[in-house]
């Protein structure tokens, strides 16, 4: 049987309100996640997704209800989760070579990594491994000694990938990761991201607004939807198997797929076309 | 007209020539006026000419500072003149007391930093720097001097006071900008609190508390003249207190235009060194 990566049981999440009654953001939230599997969160602006994914990298605490990460109870963000924000994913200080290796230094030298400089041997080690990583994402060593400014979008996405997967988290978090890139290269991100996937067997829980996203990158799409007017908090209104497909497959329909979700996600705000 | 428009494109010679075009104007101004004011009053000390600031100025740089000095000057190099002059040794001992006072910046640093990233730390300090940061530091003058003396130690608590609270808040406020993402980032790769304090939310946020500390020179130098100017003897602005009571302005401006010359060189050093060893900073 497979280990349950993350377990969430009856969560709620409210936010206190200034002399008014507290506004609820997540109502009653379960889910179980297994190890290995390929999550994508998907609902509309403000019903919670970045909230929940908050509460599983240990960032925000429920006000009711229980999270558990392979079992254990985390009380803030640690290197069992990583992380990917859509923005400041790098560090803007530290070259591309040194914002991947940051990871393995600080764990192999703790408070004194600053002093990584007395350890020759094994810093050359770790950067070997961060050009294996960068290699592995498209990046090449040229774009090693380049400060994060000087990439573009997609290229420091892919650094900000290599510096997380080097770390083998168990699970890795990705808020909004690829929303501001252009077509094409979120296109090329989605698919690097996909086989990465396939190659590390990690769990991926990924956040997005975009439904097509969520039903071509998912092995399972999780759709939220605000009660009512938004006042009750969000709960889940779908929990959809999708098989593992390729980005050109034929195999199923994706836009009835897309269809099924955004109408999940507008449950009780239905969008109107005119 | 297209030259005043917001999409000009200035040349390298047309940006020289309008930025030095102000100093050439308020050279030939200051002289014109002086020629005047001297035709009609030849024995005129508010504003002096050319000629007498040139002679202030080469006392006060190449004559010895003490009369015990002038047998042992007379005769050696201009370096060596100069070494002893009154201006040399009223820049050494102004800079002494600059140096120190701009060194004991750092502990401020630390604890706006650490009021950041600690909410215990921030919520103990951050009320009391507050408060502390409205009280006008040439206020506590007569507090310092009963307290501390007249000695060095007043003057560089003069400027202590009237300068670190801005940068503790400063620096507070830039740690606070760092995006809690990258903070969130460092947990996520092994880091530590000591880690991300230190080698992520310290080393981006140094050469913007470094231009911070650059911007509130000044204030330093406004607070180090202020306790010279009142319990001191030596510095510069000893100095330009004593020549005022003898109307000393061949002395005085050129004095003023030393101590901004410092200022602006140190500062220009300051800048150039904050980009040099932050090459990722991009602020100007």
């Amino acid at each position: 049987m497979l280990e349950r990566a993350i377990q969430i049981d009856n969560v709620h999440v409210d936010y206190p309100v200034a002399g008014q009654a507290s506004r609820s953001v997540l109502n009653g939230i379960s889910l179980q996640i297994e190890s290995g599997e390929f999550v994508a969160i998907v609902g509309e602006t403000g019903c919670g997704k970045s909230t929940l994914l908050r509460l599983i990298l240990g960032e925000e605490k429920p006000t009711r209800g229980r999270l558990l990460l392979n079992g254990c109870e985390r009380w803030q963000p640690d290197r069992h989760c990583g992380y990917v924000p859509q923005k400041y994913s790098l560090f803007p200080d530290k070259t591309v070579l040194d914002n991947v290796t940051f990871g393995p230094e600080v764990t192999a030298f703790g408070a004194w990594s600053g002093l990584r400089w007395i350890r020759p041997l094994q810093m050359r080690l770790f950067r070997e491994e961060a050009l294996r990583y960068l290699r592995h994402t498209g990046l090449d060593e040229s774009d090693a000694r380049k400060y994060p400014y000087q990439l573009s979008g997609g290229m420091q996405q892919r650094v900000a990938i290599a510096q997380a997967l080097i770390m083998k988290p168990p699970i890795l978090l990705m808020d909004e990761a690829f929303s501001a890139l252009d077509s094409a290269t979120r296109t090329g991100m989605q698919r690097l991201i996909k086989k990465l996937w396939r190659e590390s067997g990690t769990t991926v829980v990924f956040v997005t607004h975009n439904t097509r996203e969520a039903v071509c990158l998912g092995t399972r799409v999780i759709a939220l939807a605000k009660n009512g007017d938004g006042n009750r908090g969000s709960s889940i209104a779908l929990d959809l198997g999708v098989p593992d497909l390729d980005f050109d497959s034929e195999e199923i329909d994706i836009g009835k797929l897309v269809r099924e979700v955004d109408r999940a996600t507008a449950r009780e705000r239905p969008l109107v076309y005119n | 007209m297209s030259f005043l428009r917001i999409h000009a494109q200035p040349g390298r010679t047309a940006i020289w020539t309008l930025s030095w075009s102000l100093f050439a104007a308020g050279i030939v101004l200051y002289f014109y006026v002086a020629q005047q004011r001297h035709r009609e009053n030849p024995d005129d000390r508010v504003m002096p000419t050319i000629a007498q600031m040139v002679r202030g100025f080469s006392d006060a740089a190449l004559k010895p500072a003490a009369e015990e000095e002038v047998q042992a000057a007379s005769g050696s190099s201009l370096l060596a003149r100069f070494r002893t002059s009154m201006l040399w040794t009223d820049t050494l001992a102004s800079g002494r007391r600059f140096l120190i006072s701009v060194a004991l910046l750092f502990p401020a640093v630390l604890l706006g930093l650490h009021m950041a990233m600690f909410p215990v730390i921030g919520a103990f300090f951050l009320r009391f720097i507050l408060f502390f940061d409205k009280i006008v530091a040439l206020s506590l003058l007569p507090i310092l001097f009963i307290a501390f003396g007249i000695d060095e130690l007043s003057k560089i608590m003069l400027i202590v006071i009237g300068v670190t609270p801005t940068i503790i808040l400063d620096t507070f406020n830039l740690t606070k900008s760092v995006p809690r993402e990258q903070i969130v980032k460092g947990f996520t790769l092994g880091a530590s609190d000591f880690s991300i304090t230190y080698r992520i939310v310290f080393k981006q946020i140094w050469p913007r508390v470094l231009n911070s500390i650059r911007l509130n020179l000044k204030a330093v130098m406004l607070f180090l003249f202020a306790g010279e100017m009142i319990a001191s003897t030596d510095g510069l602005a000893y100095r330009i207190a004593l020549l005022r009571r003898h109307m000393g302005m061949d002395t005085i401006i050129p004095y003023v235009l030393w101590v901004a010359l410092l200022l602006f060189l140190v500062d220009f050093a300051m800048n150039k060194l904050n980009h040099k060893l932050h090459p990722w900073f991009q602020e100007r």
